[in-house]
C-alpha cells in the first residue's frame, strides 16, 4: 500500500506540473505577466521646464506600451543634487526592478549608483555623457552630432564661408564641450572658420556683452553659434538691437518659446533641437529590456533635429517645438 | 524485443498500480485536452466579444469627434449666413471706416457669444480678401512673422471652393505669443451671388478636446487610439514622435485597407492587437488599438480557474481511479492469497467466486485444480500406504514360519540320515532364498534373479517332498534381462504345491509348469499345475477377500496382484483359470521393463 500511495502522489504532482507548464509555456510563451516597477528620476520635475516634462511623457508612453508601473520623480531645481540623491536613496529603498535616472553632476552619484546595482536594480542613465559616469547603460542625446549639425547649418547659412563666434557657457560643462567638439569636427575643412570661443557662464547679459564687444571690435563674423539658450538670447538681443540679423546668422540649441519666436522672426537661423520624449521613451524601454534579461547597447544616442523657420511647422517639428497640447 | 523488456508498456509491478497509471494517464490526457480546448474556445469568445466592444468604443469616439466637427461646421454656417460678416468682407466699399468699427464690434460680439457657449472652440476668425480681418477678440495682435497665405488651412479652404475643410492638428501661430494646438475648420466665404469668393472663415477647435477623448477611452492598459487622414498621414497618434523618429511603426496601410466598422487582428511580434477602424465623414479614419492580452484582463483568471479545476478534477478522478483499480484487482489479490495458501500446502482451500467474469472463471478453474490435486494427493498417499502394507505382507509371506519350520525339520531329518550332501544343498538353497528376500533395497529385480530364486525354492520343496515333486521351469532366455517384481512367482508356486498337487493321491503324478514368455509389449508368466483345481468361487476368493479366509494361503497371491497393479498399473495383474480335478493355471502379466 505504501508504494501505491507514493505512485499516486507522484502521478498527481506530475499531472499538476504538467498542466501548469502546458498552460504557461504553450500559450503564454514569454508573455509572463508580473507587475514591473520602474522609477524614473529626472533632473527636475519643474512643470515649467518643457524638456523634462517631455522626458517624463516619453517615459510614460513607454510604460503604457509595455505595461510597466512607472513612477516619475525629481527635485524641484535642476541643480539640487542633494535632493536628487535623496530621491535616489528612497527609490532604492522601494526596490523597483529598474531605475532610470538623469543625474545631476555630483561626486556622490557613482556611489549611489553602485548601491542601486548592489540591490539588484537595473540602472539606466539618461541625458548624461558616457564618460561622465561609470554607468554601463546610457541613453543620451548625441551632443557631438548636434554640434556637427550646428556647424553644418552655419556652413549652409553662410554659403560655405563660415566665420563663426561660438558662445558657450563654461569650460567644465560636458554637454557644451561635446557640442563644441562636434562643431569643430564639422568645420574641420574650413580653416580659420572659428573666430573664437567665448564663455558666458550661462548668463544672458554676459553673452550680450560678449557679442556686443565682438561686433563693436568689428570682428568679421557672419555666424554665431550659441551653445545654450541664454547665450542665444543674449546674442539675439544684440542682433536685434543692431539690426544685424540678416548679416549674422545665429544658430542656437534647444527650443524654449523665446527661441521659437526668434526662429519665427528670423533672428535665429536654426536651432538644434533635442528629442526629450524619445529619451524618456528609450530610457524606460531599455530598462524593460534589462529587466527581462535582455542585453542593451552601452550607449544609445538620440538624434537632434535642425529646425529653421521654414520647417518649424512640419508635423514632426511642431511636436518637438510644442510638445504639449495646452488644454484651453 | 529488447527494448520492451526494459521499457514495458506498464512498468509498475502490481496490476493495481498499472491500472491506476493507465487510468490516470487517460484522465490526464482527457483533462488536458478539454482544458486546452475550453481555454481556447473561451479566449476566442472573449476576443470576439472584446472586438465588438472595441468597435463600439471607436464608434462612440467617432461620434464624439464627429459632433465637434459638426459643431464647427454649424458655427461656420452661422458665420457664413451672417449678414454683418458678409457685408464686412464684401468688396463693396459702402462701409465707411466709422461703420467698420461697429461692424467689427458686432461680428466680434457674435463670435464671442458663440465662443462663450462652446469652450471647445479656441477661436473664430474671418479674413476678407479685401484685407479686412475680424476675430472673436476685440483687440488682436497678429503674429507679424506668420503669413496667412502660407497656412495650410488657408490654402486648403481656397482650393476647396466653398466647402469646409478640416485640417490636421497643428500649432496655430496666427496670434502673437500664442501657440495653440488646434484642429482648424476653414471655409471660403462667397459673395451673395454664390460665385465670387470674398474671404476665409476659420474655426479652431482646441486639440485638447480630441486629445482628451482619445486619452480617456479605455482600451485596456496598453490600448490606444490614432487617427489618419484618407492619404494615410497620421493626424493624431499618442506616440507620433516615436513614429517620426522611426522608433515605432504603425500598421497604417492595413488600417487604410480595412473598411469602416471593420476590425482586424495584427500579430507581428509586438503583441497581439485588435485594430478597429471607423471613418468620419470629413476624411479622417479613426483606429482603435487594443492589446488582447491586457484587454482580456480575465485571461489570467480564466487560465488560473481552468488550471484549478483541472487539478481538482484530476485529484478526484485519480482517487476514483485508484479506488476503481483497487476494486478491479481485489479478486485477483484474493485469488493470489488463496494460491499462496495452496503453495504452503493447504489443499482444503476453495476460493470464493464472485462475478462470473474472467477472474471468476479463473477462480473456478483454480478450485477445480485444487480439488483434483487434493484427490490425487490423497490417492498417492493411499497408494503409498498400500505399498507399505503389501511389503509387510510380502515379508510375512517370505518368512513363512511353517515353511521355515518344515524346511528346518527336513534338514534335521536329513542330517539324522547322514545325508550330508543333501543337508548342504538344502541349507545353501535356504540361505540363498532368504538372502534374496531380505535384499530390501530394490523392488524390481532382473527376471534372472527371480528365476534363480524360484529355482532355489523349488529345490527346497523338492527335497522336502523326497523328490516326489515334479516341475518344469520353462523360461524364455530372451526375457531374463528384463525387470520384474521380486518374489513374484513364489506365492503361486507355493499355492500350486499346497493346494494343487500335495493333496493328490499320487503326488508323483503332479506336475508344476512355470513358463515365462514375451507377448508383445508384455511379459507373461504362467504357473500351471494339474492338481485338484478350484471352483470359480474359490478362485475369485483367492483374489478378493483374504480377511475372511482367516488363513494366510491367499495372502501371497492377493498381495502379488496388488503389488503388480500398484507398480505397473491396473491393466496388469493376474488371471486364474482353474477347473476341478483338472488343475489350475495362473497367468501373470507384467510390462516389459528393461
Amino acid at each position: 500500500m505504501r508504494k501505491h500511495r507514493l505512485t499516486f502522489w507522484l502521478i498527481l504532482i506530475i499531472a499538476a506540473v504538467g498542466i501548469y507548464t502546458l498552460f504557461n509555456f504553450r500559450l503564454f510563451s514569454g508573455a509572463h505577466q508580473e507587475e514591473r516597477n520602474v522609477t524614473v528620476i529626472l533632473k527636475t520635475l519643474n512643470v515649467r521646464l518643457d524638456f523634462w516634462q517631455a522626458v517624463s511623457q516619453g517615459a510614460e508612453a513607454a510604460a503604457k506600451e509595455m505595461g510597466i508601473r512607472l513612477s516619475v520623480d525629481g527635485p524641484l531645481s535642476e541643480d539640487d543634487a542633494e535632493g536628487q540623491l535623496r530621491l535616489l536613496e528612497e527609490a532604492i529603498e522601494r526596490k523597483p526592478q529598474a531605475i532610470v535616472i538623469a543625474p545631476i553632476a555630483d561626486k556622490r552619484m557613482p556611489e549611489a549608483f553602485a548601491k542601486a546595482r548592489e540591490a539588484g536594480i537595473q540602472l539606466v542613465i539618461i541625458n548624461d555623457s558616457p564618460d561622465a559616469t561609470s554607468a554601463p547603460i546610457i541613453v543620451t542625446t548625441d551632443h557631438g552630432k548636434a554640434g556637427r549639425l550646428a556647424g553644418e547649418a552655419a556652413i549652409e547659412a553662410t554659403d560655405g564661408y563660415p566665420l563663426i563666434a561660438v558662445i558657450s557657457d563654461e569650460e567644465s560643462s560636458a554637454v557644451s564641450e561635446e557640442r563644441l567638439k562636434g562643431l569643430r569636427h564639422a568645420l574641420a575643412s574650413y580653416s580659420e572658420s572659428v573666430i573664437g570661443t567665448y564663455y558666458a557662464d550661462n548668463a544672458e547679459d554676459r553673452a550680450y556683452a560678449i557679442v556686443m564687444e565682438l561686433l563693436r571690435r568689428g570682428e568679421p563674423i557672419n555666424a554665431i553659434i550659441a551653445l545654450n539658450e541664454s547665450a542665444s538670447q543674449g546674442a539675439a538681443a544684440v542682433l536685434k538691437e543692431l539690426n544685424k540679423a540678416m548679416e549674422i546668422k545665429l544658430i542656437g540649441f534647444d527650443s524654449t518659446s523665446d527661441e521659437v519666436q526668434l526662429l519665427e522672426s528670423g533672428t535665429m537661423t536654426a536651432s538644434i533641437v533635442q528629442k526629450p520624449f524619445n529619451m524618456g521613451y528609450l530610457g524606460v524601454k531599455i530598462a524593460q529590456k534589462l529587466m527581462t534579461g535582455g542585453k542593451a547597447e552601452p550607449v544609445t544616442y538620440i538624434d537632434s533635429n535642425v529646425i529653421t523657420k521654414e520647417n518649424m511647422y512640419t508635423t514632426e517639428n511642431q511636436k518637438l517645438l510644442f510638445p504639449f497640447i495646452n488644454s484651453k | 524485443m529488447l527494448k520492451e523488456r526494459f521499457f514495458p508498456l506498464f512498468p509498475l509491478k502490481s496490476i493495481q498500480s498499472n491500472i491506476s497509471l493507465a487510468f490516470s494517464l487517460l484522465i490526464l490526457a482527457a483533462i488536458v485536452l478539454t482544458s486546452l480546448v475550453s481555454y481556447q474556445v473561451s479566449v476566442s469568445a472573449v476576443e470576439r466579444n472584446s472586438k465588438g466592444y472595441i468597435e463600439e468604443i471607436i464608434k462612440q469616439v467617432n461620434l464624439n469627434i464627429q459632433s465637434y466637427v459638426d459643431n464647427m461646421e454649424n458655427i461656420s454656417l452661422l458665420a457664413l449666413t451672417n449678414k454683418d460678416v458678409k457685408y464686412y468682407i464684401s468688396d463693396n466699399s459702402f462701409i465707411s471706416s466709422e461703420n467698420r468699427r461697429t461692424y467689427e464690434k458686432r461680428i466680434s460680439d457674435l463670435f464671442q457669444a458663440i465662443l462663450y457657449t462652446r469652450n471647445d472652440i479656441a477661436s473664430i476668425m474671418v479674413f476678407g480678401y479685401n484685407g479686412r480681418f475680424v476675430s472673436d477678440r476685440r483687440i488682436t495682435t497678429m503674429n507679424p512673422n506668420t503669413k496667412l497665405e502660407d497656412q495650410a488651412w488657408y490654402q486648403m479652404a481656397k482650393a476647396a471652393g466653398g466647402q469646409s475643410v478640416v485640417s490636421a492638428p497643428h500649432v496655430q501661430s496666427l496670434i502673437e505669443n500664442e501657440y495653440r494646438w488646434v484642429v482648424s475648420l476653414s471655409r471660403e466665404l462667397k459673395n451673395t451671388d454664390g460665385i465670387t469668393a470674398e474671404g476665409v472663415l476659420l474655426v479652431d477647435l482646441n486639440l485638447s478636446v480630441i486629445n482628451d477623448i482619445c486619452n480617456n477611452i479605455n482600451l485596456g492598459k496598453k490600448g490606444y487610439l490614432f487617427i489618419v487622414d484618407d492619404k494615410g498621414n497620421i493626424v493624431y497618434h499618442p506616440q507620433q514622435q516615436l513614429i517620426d523618429s522611426n522608433l515605432r511603426t504603425e500598421h497604417i496601410s492595413e488600417v487604410l485597407q480595412a473598411s469602416s466598422g471593420q476590425s482586424f487582428i495584427m500579430d507581428k511580434g509586438d503583441g497581439k492587437r485588435i485594430y478597429s477602424v471607423q471613418d468620419t465623414n470629413f476624411g479622417w479614419r479613426i483606429a482603435g488599438v487594443a492589446y488582447t492580452d491586457d484587454l482580456i484582463a480575465s485571461k489570467d483568471d480564466l487560465r488560473n480557474s481552468i488550471i484549478f479545476y483541472s487539478v481538482f478534477g484530476l485529484a478526484i478522478s485519480l482517487l476514483i481511479s485508484v479506488g476503481l483499480s483497487h476494486r478491479l484487482s481485489k479478486p485477483i489479490k484474493v485469488l493470489q492469497s488463496d494460491m499462496k495458501q495452496v503453495e504452503k500446502g493447504n489443499f482444503d482451500i476453495q476460493t470464493e467466486i464472485g462475478q462470473m467474469n474472467e477472474i471468476g472463471q479463473l477462480g473456478r478453474s483454480f478450485n477445480l485444480m485444487v480439488s483434483r490435486t487434493k484427490f490425487l494427493m490423497e490417492e498417492t498417499i493411499q497408494n503409498q500406504e498400500n505399498k507399505r502394507k503389501s511389503e509387510l505382507l510380502l515379508l510375512q509371506s517370505q518368512i513363512n514360519p511353517h515353511f521355515l519350520y518344515n524346511t528346518l525339520d527336513s534338514i534335521v531329518w536329513m542330517a539324522e540320515q547322514k545325508q550330508h550332501e543333501e543337508v548342504v544343498l538344502m541349507t545353501s538353497a535356504l540361505a540363498k532364498l532368504f538372502r534374496a528376500s531380505i535384499t530390501k533395497d530394490q523392488e524390481l529385480v532382473p527376471i534372472r534373479v527371480e528365476v534363480e530364486h524360484i529355482t532355489n525354492y523349488l529345490l527346497i520343496q523338492k527335497m522336502r517332498y523326497n523328490e516326489e515333486l515334479n516341475y518344469v521351469l520353462d523360461i524364455d532366455e530372451g526375457i531374463l534381462g528384463f525387470k520384474t517384481l521380486k518374489i513374484l512367482l513364489q506365492p503361486f508356486v507355493e499355492n500350486a504345491i499346497y493346494h494343487g498337487i500335495r493333496s493328490m493321491y499320487g503326488m508323483e503324478d503332479g506336475l508344476i509348469t512355470i513358463r515365462g514368455r514375451q507377448s508383445g509389449e508384455h511379459i507373461r508368466f504362467e504357473v500351471e499345475d494339474n492338481g485338484l483345481g478350484m471352483t470359480p468361487e474359490q478362485a475369485s476368493r483367492l483374489l478378493i477377500n483374504y480377511e475372511e479366509d482367516g488363513r494366510n494361503q491367499g495372502i501371497g497371491i492377493r498381495n502379488v496382484n496388488e503389488r503388480i497393479k500398484l507398480y505397473f498399473g491396473h491393466e496388469y495383474g493376474i488371471q486364474i483359470r482353474s477347473e476341478i480335478e483338472e488343475g489350475t493355471c495362473i497367468t501373470i502379466v507384467i510390462p516389459k521393463l528393461a
